[in-house]
């Protein structure tokens, strides 16, 4: 069997950028394999893609070098539409991709596009209704659809046309762990189809099942192969700004032998060499950590909330009080009521019942300016914010409003831009900086207000990590100055490596509170959520330490088992 | 939030050819043209509530309720003052209201508010698609037809995002709710700006995944729902045309249902 897909010296640079987002790209893919990409942001992994299917170079203009063959037809000979009969490119915004007033003409789209017959459309439609196990919602509205519906929904989109080849670029990102666990588990059926399958993953561990991983690093590949050659390269992946998994991390770290790189080969290791570890469940974890001391600044009291026109209620009765100085993460899968609460914090909603207090005054209390100054609220999207032509003007607006001197508000700009990092960049566009860069001037433009809670909706995601960890380090900074944080995430490793407390929402009511060791202790009650420890904390818990981080496990384990740790490091 | 105007019935209205609903509107349109005495007006009004009470589209009446009572009060407010009566009511000044304008307004209200209603029976018993693929077998060319129908679904698209906009905005202390026009205005932009970019980014998206699934204005397509007109669509059509020419031999031949013989 000759290559599905093969690309040659491939370089692309869009029109009006300097530097190639592609350089000199050479790779195979062999008929029916599953390729993982793997890199930062900017990387040109979204390039690589539109590659495959001919949205370069005929959707975006540029220079372009080299060949891109599928099946043996040039790439870029081709219309985009002429090649969707044979690669099925699906994005990551899954919002943007349907279009339809239900999900049979969603599906029926493209079959119509090429020109089947209504008995061939309805055949296909029915199969692949069933593949991508939404027979049920053949009638419903895609908008009404969950994420992971949604996503699955603009895969079978695809699907219809019957594609050999599907390109999916980073098509878990925008979604809630149980919608990305969906769609994992629909790429993983159709790879059993004989498809040749390409997809663009966020994390290294979403590419253990791979044949090939490619990792790219500023328009290259800087390394193909199996995964276990390309994943166990820890030095790689970090300056390919990659999460390295973290078994490795962590039995390098140790010294350990062995290269586990799921919970089970890590225990069945530590099991092996006889590490002297006693599996056993977690019992006095630590409640330290949080602060019963200091006074309350958000009190939820028997809250409800319903939207209009819906039903059920989204909040149904929420008693929280979060206490000066804290560091909240607030889970919950998408629909369980994280941001209608959030919302009620800075007064964007007011409760239907029940009662919100911030400082002690109930939310109604306070006009929107004055809750801005004690309670910023950071959008999930920082360009539903961004609208000024100078970084600087953007971040002064909430000061400009509040009507605020220049001399005071060009002193509190300089200040906040040293706080996020993005000093001197006072007079730059803020549509050119990056995504990560953006997100810090929407968090500079709330903090400039001074405001002593900061709400963040999502602050990691759609960044690389990288910029996942400069963000929430950033966090930390401004939470050990005193600020309160609160986060809203989908990220298990966030919550754990950064939030002292964590808070699980379940359909509109709190189902756990309490220190982030603690709740993640409780695997059965997260499942409920249909949310998991990340894999760190799980190998903690099911041998019972304390550690919620690499470092904290390093310690740990080191102190418990010295010697084993000295006799490794001689052999 | 449902975002769209269409209800999933399965009424005779909604199982009627697009060509056949968008036709009958329109001659329903022009029947509301006919008259500019209000008892006229409502005895159309009435048939169109009729209609939207048959189609299970209350609820979208519901819906938009406020609007639909705005245009009403805005056409019986304004329009006496710019028609000039006979039996005079009341004077002051250049400003006169009369029995006749009084009416006329009165018709004017009615007369809005049914168009809108036309509009809305129409809207909540058609799909996009149906109406895209009406107007396809109608002649307008498909990528006409497929840009208009793309227009009305991002319009609630835009809608949500531009609420999200202002929330976002409004947690950075942007005060909606007080200044004069002139400072309103200039609390506009912190608005336009994100989602002007974001319809930019949104529609950018759309053509891409509207090309990677084999979209082609040019080339030769099948659809699923393939509209047939039947029977019932020629018989309801031809109902609607005798009704048309009936009204109008109401109004041109017997001079019936007019307060001011001139006007439309």
């Amino acid at each position: 069997m000759g290559p599905a897909i093969s690309i040659e010296q491939l370089t692309f640079s869009y029109s009006g950028k300097e530097s190639p987002a592609l350089k000199n790209v050479q790779a195979e893919v062999t008929d029916r394999s599953f390729v993982c990409a793997l890199g930062h942001g900017g990387a040109g992994k979204s390039s690589l893609c539109y590659a495959l299917n001919g949205l370069i170079p005929r959707f975006f203009r540029g220079t372009y070098q080299g060949r891109v063959v599928l099946k043996g037809k040039e790439a870029a000979q081709q219309t985009v539409a002429r090649l969707s009969k044979e690669v099925g490119l699906i994005l990551q915004d899954f919002e943007a991709q349907l279009f339809s007033t239900n999900v049979e003409l969603e599906l029926t789209f493209g079959p119509e596009n090429h020109g089947l017959s209504r008995p061939e459309i309805e055949r296909r439609l029915t199969h692949y209704l069933n593949v991508i196990g939404l027979e049920a919602f053949r009638h419903r509205q895609p908008a009404t659809l969950s994420g992971g519906q949604k996503q699955r929904l603009a895969i079978g989109s695809v699907l219809t046309m019957e594609p050999d080849i599907l390109v999916m670029d980073e098509v878990t990102t925008d979604l809630d762990p149980r919608g990305a666990e969906e769609v994992l588990a629909l790429a993983q059926a159709l790879r059993q189809t004989g498809r040749t399958l390409l997809m663009v993953v966020p994390e290294p561990e979403m590419a253990l099942e791979a044949d090939q991983v490619w990792l790219m690093r500023e328009g290259e590949i800087v390394a193909q192969g199996p995964p276990l050659d390309i994943l166990t390269d820890l030095k790689r992946l970090k300056s390919c700004g990659i999460k390295p998994p973290s078994f490795l991390e962590l039995f390098q770290a140790l010294n350990w032998p062995g290269q586990p790189l799921t919970v089970e080969q890590a225990l069945a290791l530590i099991r092996d060499h006889r590490l002297d570890l006693q599996e056993s469940t977690p019992s006095s974890l630590s409640m330290a950590q949080i602060q019963e001391n200091s006074p309350p600044i958000l009190q939820a009291e028997a809250v409800t909330f319903h939207y209009p026109q819906i039903q059920e209620k989204a909040l149904q009765g929420i008693d929280l009080t979060i206490r000066e100085g804290e560091f909240v993460a607030l889970l919950g899968q998408n629909g369980s009521g994280k941001t209608t609460l959030a919302k009620h914090f800075n007064g964007l909603l007011k409760p239907g019942t029940g009662r919100l207090l911030v400082q002690g005054k109930p939310t109604s209390a306070y006009s929107h300016q004055a809750l801005a100054q004690k309670v910023g609220y950071v959008f999930q999207n920082p360009d539903h914010q961004i609208f000024a032509r100078t970084v600087e003007e953007e971040v002064g607006f909430g000061l400009k409003v509040l009507g605020r001197d220049t001399t005071t508000i060009k002193k509190r700009v300089t200040e906040v831009l040293e706080v996020v990092g993005l000093e001197g960049s006072e007079k730059r566009l803020p549509f050119t900086l990056t995504k990560g860069e953006r997100q810090r001037v929407a968090v500079a433009s709330v903090l400039a207000a001074q405001p002593q809670v900061i709400i963040l909706d999502e602050p990691t995601t759609g960044l690389d990590y990288e910029h996942q960890v400069s963000i929430m380090n950033l966090l930390k900074d401004l939470n050990q100055k005193g600020h309160t944080i609160l986060i809203i995430t989908h990220s298990m490793w966030v919550a754990t490596e950064y939030a002292r407390r964590t808070v699980l929402m379940k359909d509109g009511t709190i189902i756990l509170d309490g220190p982030t060791r603690r709740v993640f202790a409780q695997e059965t009650k997260l499942a409920q959520a249909a949310l998991s420890p990340p894999p760190l904390v799980r190998l903690s818990n099911a041998l019972g330490l304390e550690a919620l981080t690499l470092d904290q496990m390093v310690a740990e384990l080191s102190s418990i088992i010295p010697q084993r740790n000295q006799e490794n490091k001689k052999i | 939030m449902n975002i769209f105007l269409y209800l999933d019935h399965n009424t005779p209205l909604h199982r009627l050819d697009p060509r056949t609903k968008l036709v009958s509107a329109l001659i329903l349109f022009g029947c509301c043209l006919c008259f500019n005495h209000p008892l006229f007006l409502a005895v159309i009004s009435l048939g169109v509530s009729g209609l939207a009470f048959w189609s299970g589209s209350l609820s979208n009446f519901w819906r938009l309720r406020f609007i639909l009572l705005l245009l009403f009060l805005f056409s019986l407010l304004l329009w006496p003052f710019f028609v000039q009566g006979k039996t005079f009511w009341w004077a002051w000044g250049p400003f006169s209201v009369s029995r006749e304008s009084f009416l006329y307004g009165l018709a004017m209200g009615l007369r809005l508010t049914t168009f809108v209603a036309i509009g809305l029976v129409f809207l909540s018993t058609t799909r996009n698609e149906e109406m895209t693929n009406g107007l396809i077998q109608m002649g307008i060319p498909y990528p006409v037809a497929f840009a208009l129908s793309t227009a009305l679904r991002l319009v609630p698209t835009f809608v949500g995002a531009g609420a999200t906009i202002i929330q976002a905005q409004v947690s950075r202390g942007l005060d909606l709710e007080s200044g004069n026009i002139f400072k309103r205005l200039g609390k506009f932009i912190p608005q336009a700006v994100p989602l002007f970019i974001y319809a930019i980014h949104q529609t950018n998206t759309l053509a891409m995944a509207l090309e990677s699934r084999g979209f082609d204005p040019g080339a030769r397509r099948t659809f699923y729902y393939e509209p047939a007109m039947k029977k019932k669509d020629w018989l309801v059509l031809g109902s609607f045309a005798v009704l048309f020419c009936g009204l109008i031999y109401l109004r041109l031949g017997m001079a019936l249902g007019v307060v001011f013989p001139g006007r439309l």
